[in-house]
């Protein structure tokens, strides 16, 4: 300590200072996740005298007399399960407190009121492939059989912000989605569908901003108001980073320009949904449905915190913060899930956050079913995955649904198994009376049970957060990656070991089965897509396009300038989607990820 | 390949001759093939400095790494890397150099890099190390830098065969201290606090100079420097000590006379080493003297004896 | 199987006997879907393989330069975003520019059954798509191993 003070004495510089004052006395309060976590163990009834009980008296005999050994029940987020679970599994006060009712705090059995009865959830199913115009008949065909809102996937070279024209770009261009390059692609995709009418949800991340620009750019020469445009965009980056890994710059510099358009769209397009906080991603790359919950409320609580930064108040943005969430097979861990995903929003940000506005505290989400337990084996038994996990998104309360088409383990799906999947929902909704009543299966006890663990071990997980120095820096250091990667290289063992089942891919396997056939996308759309954007760059004024550049360029460079009208007029200009991202490639700088393996 | 093929390869400075040249002393040490290698191309090394660079995990040490390798060969020097990564004890396997690989002046600059696997040897792997960088040396690198974690003993004889040895701590420096096995901070020629942005590495700069002000330094005064490794602050005074340390020992008999010193004690240990390991496997797999073993009629010390003066082979 | 030491065991086998199988997993594409890559660098880390990953988007050329900086037995190619016959291609015209040809290549992704014989044809075996189990990719693998290590010795 004595070589200590002497250095703080000597030491003139004032920053320096500080810092050693932080070196020698950090602070240590205890965190709001700490409190949480000993709230509910406070609230825990401790021993189950009931079960006990009946396992003494009748179980334990039973299973000694047939000689059955108990293999191993646990969930994908490792929790152990039970046999049975009673009244005394649930915390003393969880009724009043920690249920609650629809439409009041803190929503774990839904947003509104009347749920279901008053409104359906959205049926939304994922288009988007090959050309421009191939996207805008899949549209027009999915309005035509009752679909309520669209969806629009983009191809590989679309997401990262390189034009059909890129050396990289070569032989994927359509071929995981729609590709547009510039604004020309998104007139003909909307061509003939009223904009004022959908709502629009395009899955894009790292450029969603200039995807954003494009779609506000189609409507302005449609004359429409950009008012009265409604959709989403996913805009999730911090998932990027954990997930789906389809980044341009680093975080920091991402983070900003969606600030810029939190920003616009706040003052500008109220119904506009600018950020989709996506767990489905996370869960697809191999997280447990709890690592899920964790990660993607974590950066949906880090969002709340940028709009604060950047001086929005929390009850003009927080409503249109938007989640979208996975939901995978485990019936009742899924179910769980989207509970604990209401009620940890909303008690966080009244407690920590001190919101009382009742729109910002609920929590609305889509739900996509799990690609992942899809299995090209067999495939028609993934229409029956499907139910599954749709009928859980339902009963947990969801806003809108996509149902995966059952050919979708190998391919982008065919236009019959499109309209099952659509079908589906819509013996869900119509048929099943699943809908009818609110929350039907709330009171369960093993539900209420595995809903209140989600919340308590996500507050684990916020805490060990937190102490990493938050979500931003436990993604850059890569620790988050890595908790998935384990749990998906454990899962993976698992099956290969026979403790976890894919029927029809690890048991009760048809030999010498071959894949179902694929919707194939020809270089054709490439070929296209080339064309049509040489004809633009041909056609525009090229002096126009480079000053835009240049203005969104020193917009750039100039951290509080806002750089989303800038991106509207280099879109205008026809300045293509490579040449924008070019522009934050030049002044950002490009994304390595850390070592996760 | 050929050997001879090979040999020329190197020479010439070929990267899939140097490649191959490093599998053989890598995956068949003390072979004929690569003694032969070795001994064909010794007239032509001599020329690169070799740094290594060794600290605890996590401190940055790659990144620093890339950042370094960048800055010299921008000035138009040849660099080559050699990093050493521990190998899993449960089934031998390993990831490879990936944190190093992940630093883009790498393929930006064309540097050759290669990882090997300590692969729980004792001993051998310094050896393979140390032929590594020979070969890198013969074919043109001006330097070569190697690097280590510096957890276990064998790290420290890495490194230890490096010209300039920099050792890289981070903030809160108590408990790196401790992860390192003593030893590694007496082989260092330049020490750094990488992470400098963060709190606490103005005390460990302190800390280190404090604690080599009460040990005695004669010839080279150690620096502790600070620098951070994203943003490139501190390099270029980084890059001057290195660059004063490779005079020191230009111009120093007696710091040029230790590395000779140090080599030869590498090459000859390993081929005790290897020797030995031969005589005791000729030993144990001679059934008879496994029943003495058994038996315990026969000292143990008096086994050790008789098998190290065991001179037929 | 998962948990065996993997050294290639040929007959007359001398070249590079105490090194055990050294593999390149790459995702030369624009594509981020690497749940598959991280798990098969374990199974085959825990298979005793020695394994390189350098991350997503490296470049057709980069990953050919590290393989052969690093002297690899086996380069692993997956894609699972349909650009396979365009990007698999890339890499194995790179190598045959350079003279490889004692690294095996291996592919695995969302591929297609028509495009195996197309990738076969180009010397890249395995093809494994999703639900592959990890036993028959490792041993496939060494089954390849094996091969380059015989033409590397030649």
């Amino acid at each position: 300590m004595s070589i200590l003070r002497e250095f703080y004495h000597n030491a003139t510089d004032n920053v320096l200072n500080r810092r050693l004052i932080n070196d020698i006395m950090p602070t240590k309060t205890k965190s709001f996740w700490q409190k949480k976590l000993e709230e509910i163990e406070r609230s825990k009834s401790g021993t189950n005298a009931d079960y006990d009980s009946w396992k003494k008296r009748t179980l334990d005999p039973w299973n000694e007399k047939t000689h059955f050994s108990p293999a191993e029940y646990t969930n994908s987020s490792g929790f152990d399960l039970k046999e049975i679970y009673t009244s005394k599994d649930i915390p003393n006060d969880y009724e009043k407190k920690r249920l609650g009712m629809p439409g009041e705090y803190p929503f774990t059995r839904g947003i509104y009121p009347n749920m279901y009865r008053g409104k359906r959830w959205t049926m939304r199913m994922f288009s988007g492939f090959g050309t421009p115009e191939d996207t805008n008949h899949r549209l027009r065909y999915l309005i035509k059989h009752g679909e309520t809102g669209l969806s629009i996937a983009f191809d590989m070279p679309t997401l990262y912000g390189y034009d059909c024209t890129n050396e990289r770009a070569e032989g994927e261009v359509g071929k995981c989605g729609v590709n547009v390059s510039s604004l020309k692609d998104m007139e003909v995709i909307f061509k003939g569908i009223d904009l004022s009418k959908v709502s629009t949800s395009m899955t894009i991340n790292a450029p969603a901003a200039v995807l954003t620009a494009m779609y506000a750019v189609v409507a302005q020469k449609k004359n429409i108001p950009i008012e009265m445009l409604a959709g989403t965009v996913q805009a999730d980056i911090l998932k990027e980073y954990i997930a789906q890994k389809e980044w341009i710059y680093p975080p920091e510099a991402h983070i900003r320009l969606i600030r810029d358009m939190m920003v616009f769209c706040t003052n500008n397009m109220p119904k506009w949904n600018y950020i989709s906080i996506s767990g489905y991603h996370i869960r697809e790359a191999g997280a447990s449905a709890l690592q899920e919950l964790a990660f993607t409320l974590a950066d949906g609580f880090f969002y709340v915190d940028l709009g604060l930064q950047a001086g929005l108040e929390i009850k003009r943005f927080a409503p249109r913060l938007s989640f979208f969430f996975n939901s995978s097979i485990n019936f009742f861990e899924e179910i769980a899930k989207l509970r604990a995903a209401r009620r940890i929003w909303a008690e966080v940000l009244k407690e920590k956050y001190g919101v009382t506005d009742k729109r910002s505290l609920g929590l609305k989400f889509h739900t996509q079913t799990s690609g992942y337990t899809l299995t090209w084996q067999q495939p028609l038994n993934n229409i029956v995955r499907t139910t599954i996990e749709g009928m859980a998104a339902v009963l947990g309360g969801t806003q809108s649904l996509h149902t995966n088409s059952y050919d979708e383990a190998w391919a982008l799906p065919s236009e019959d198994a499109v309209k099952v999947a659509l079908r589906t929902q819509q013996i869900i909704s119509e048929e099943s009376g699943i809908p009818d009543v609110i929350d039907p299966l709330g009171g369960s006890y093993y539900l209420e049970w595995l809903t209140d663990k989600m919340v308590e071990e996500t507050y684990r997980y916020f805490e060990q957060i937190d102490r990493l120095g938050g979500i931003l820096e436990a993604v850059k250091k890569g620790y988050i990656q890595k908790e998935i990667a384990a749990t998906s290289y454990k899962r993976q063992i698992r099956l290969e070991q026979g403790k976890e089942t894919m029927v029809g891919a690890n048991k009760y396997v048809d030999e010498d089965e071959k894949p179902i056939s694929i919707l194939r996308i020809s270089r054709k759309a490439e070929k296209a897509q080339v064309a049509r954007l040489k004809s633009v760059k041909s056609k525009r004024n090229e002096l126009h396009v480079q000053k835009t550049l240049l203005d969104l360029e020193n917009a750039m460079r100039t951290e509080n300038e806002n750089t989303f009208p800038y991106i509207m007029k280099a879109v205008e200009a026809y300045a293509t989607l490579e040449e924008i991202s070019n522009v934050g490639r030049k002044v950002f700088g490009e994304w390595k990820e850390p070592i996760i393996v | 390949m050929k050997i001879n093929e090979i040999i020329s390869g190197v020479l010439r400075g070929d990267k899939t001759s140097i490649s191959r040249a490093i599998s053989i002393v890598e995956g068949e040490p003390g072979s004929k093939n690569s003694r032969m290698l070795m001994e064909k191309i010794y007239k032509n090394i001599g020329n690169a400095h070799i740094i290594g660079i060794t600290g605890p995990p996590g401190i940055g040490k790659s990144t620093l790494i890339g950042r370094l390798s960048g800055i010299i060969t921008n000035s138009g020097k040849r660099v080559s890397i050699v990093a050493i990564d521990a190998s899993s004890p449960f089934s031998g396997g390993a990831f490879l150099g990936n944190r190093i690989r992940m630093q883009e002046s790498l393929a930006r600059n064309g540097i050759f890099m290669r990882s090997i696997a300590s692969r729980g040897m004792e001993g051998g792997l310094t050896a393979s190390i140390w032929e590594t960088v020979k070969i890198l040396d013969a074919g043109g690198s001006d330097y070569i830098i190697v690097e280590t974690v510096g957890a276990g003993q064998s790290d420290i004889e890495v490194v230890n065969l490096a010209h300039t040895v920099i050792v890289v701590l981070g903030p809160g420096l108590g408990d790196q201290i401790q992860a390192l096995k003593a030893g590694i901070m007496e082989i260092a020629s330049i020490f750094v606090v990488n992470k400098i942005d963060l709190p606490g590495a103005y005390i460990a700069i302190k800390d280190l100079q404090d604690t080599l002000a009460m040990s005695p330094q004669k010839g080279w005064k150690i620096p502790v420097l600070g620098v951070n490794s994203l943003d490139g602050t501190g390099f270029d005074e980084l890059i001057s000590s290195i660059g004063a340390h490779m005079d020191y020992i230009q111009t120093n008999d007696n710091a040029k006379e230790e590395i000779i010193k140090k080599e030869l004690k590498v090459i000859a240990m390993e081929e005790l080493r290897r020797s030995f390991e031969r005589k005791m496997n000729a030993f144990l797999s001679d059934q008879k003297n496994g029943e003495i073993l058994i038996k315990g009629s026969v000292n143990i010390y008096q086994i050790v004896d008789s098998i190290l003066h065991d001179d037929k082979e | 199987m998962l948990g065996e030491r993997s050294s290639v065991n040929g007959k007359n086998q001398s070249l590079f006997k105490d090194r055990p199988i050294k593999i390149l997993l790459a995702k030369p594409g624009i594509d981020g879907h690497d749940r598959g890559i991280f798990v098969l660098s374990k199974a085959f880390r825990d298979a005793g393989m020695e394994v390189i990953y350098p991350g997503l988007l490296p470049k057709p050329e980069d990953v050919v330069e590290i393989a052969v900086n690093e002297d690899v037995d086996v380069i692993a190619l997956s894609l699972l975003n349909g650009a396979h016959l365009t990007v698999f291609k890339k890499v194995v015209d790179i190598m045959k520019k350079r003279g490889i040809k004692d690294i095996a290549v291996v592919g695995g992704g969302t591929i297609p059954d028509e495009d195996k014989p197309k990738l076969e044809k180009m010397g890249i075996t395995g093809n494994y798509g999703p639900g592959t189990p990890l036993s028959v990719i490792i041993e496939h693998v060494k089954k390849r191993a094996e091969e380059a290590r015989k033409l590397k010795m030649a």
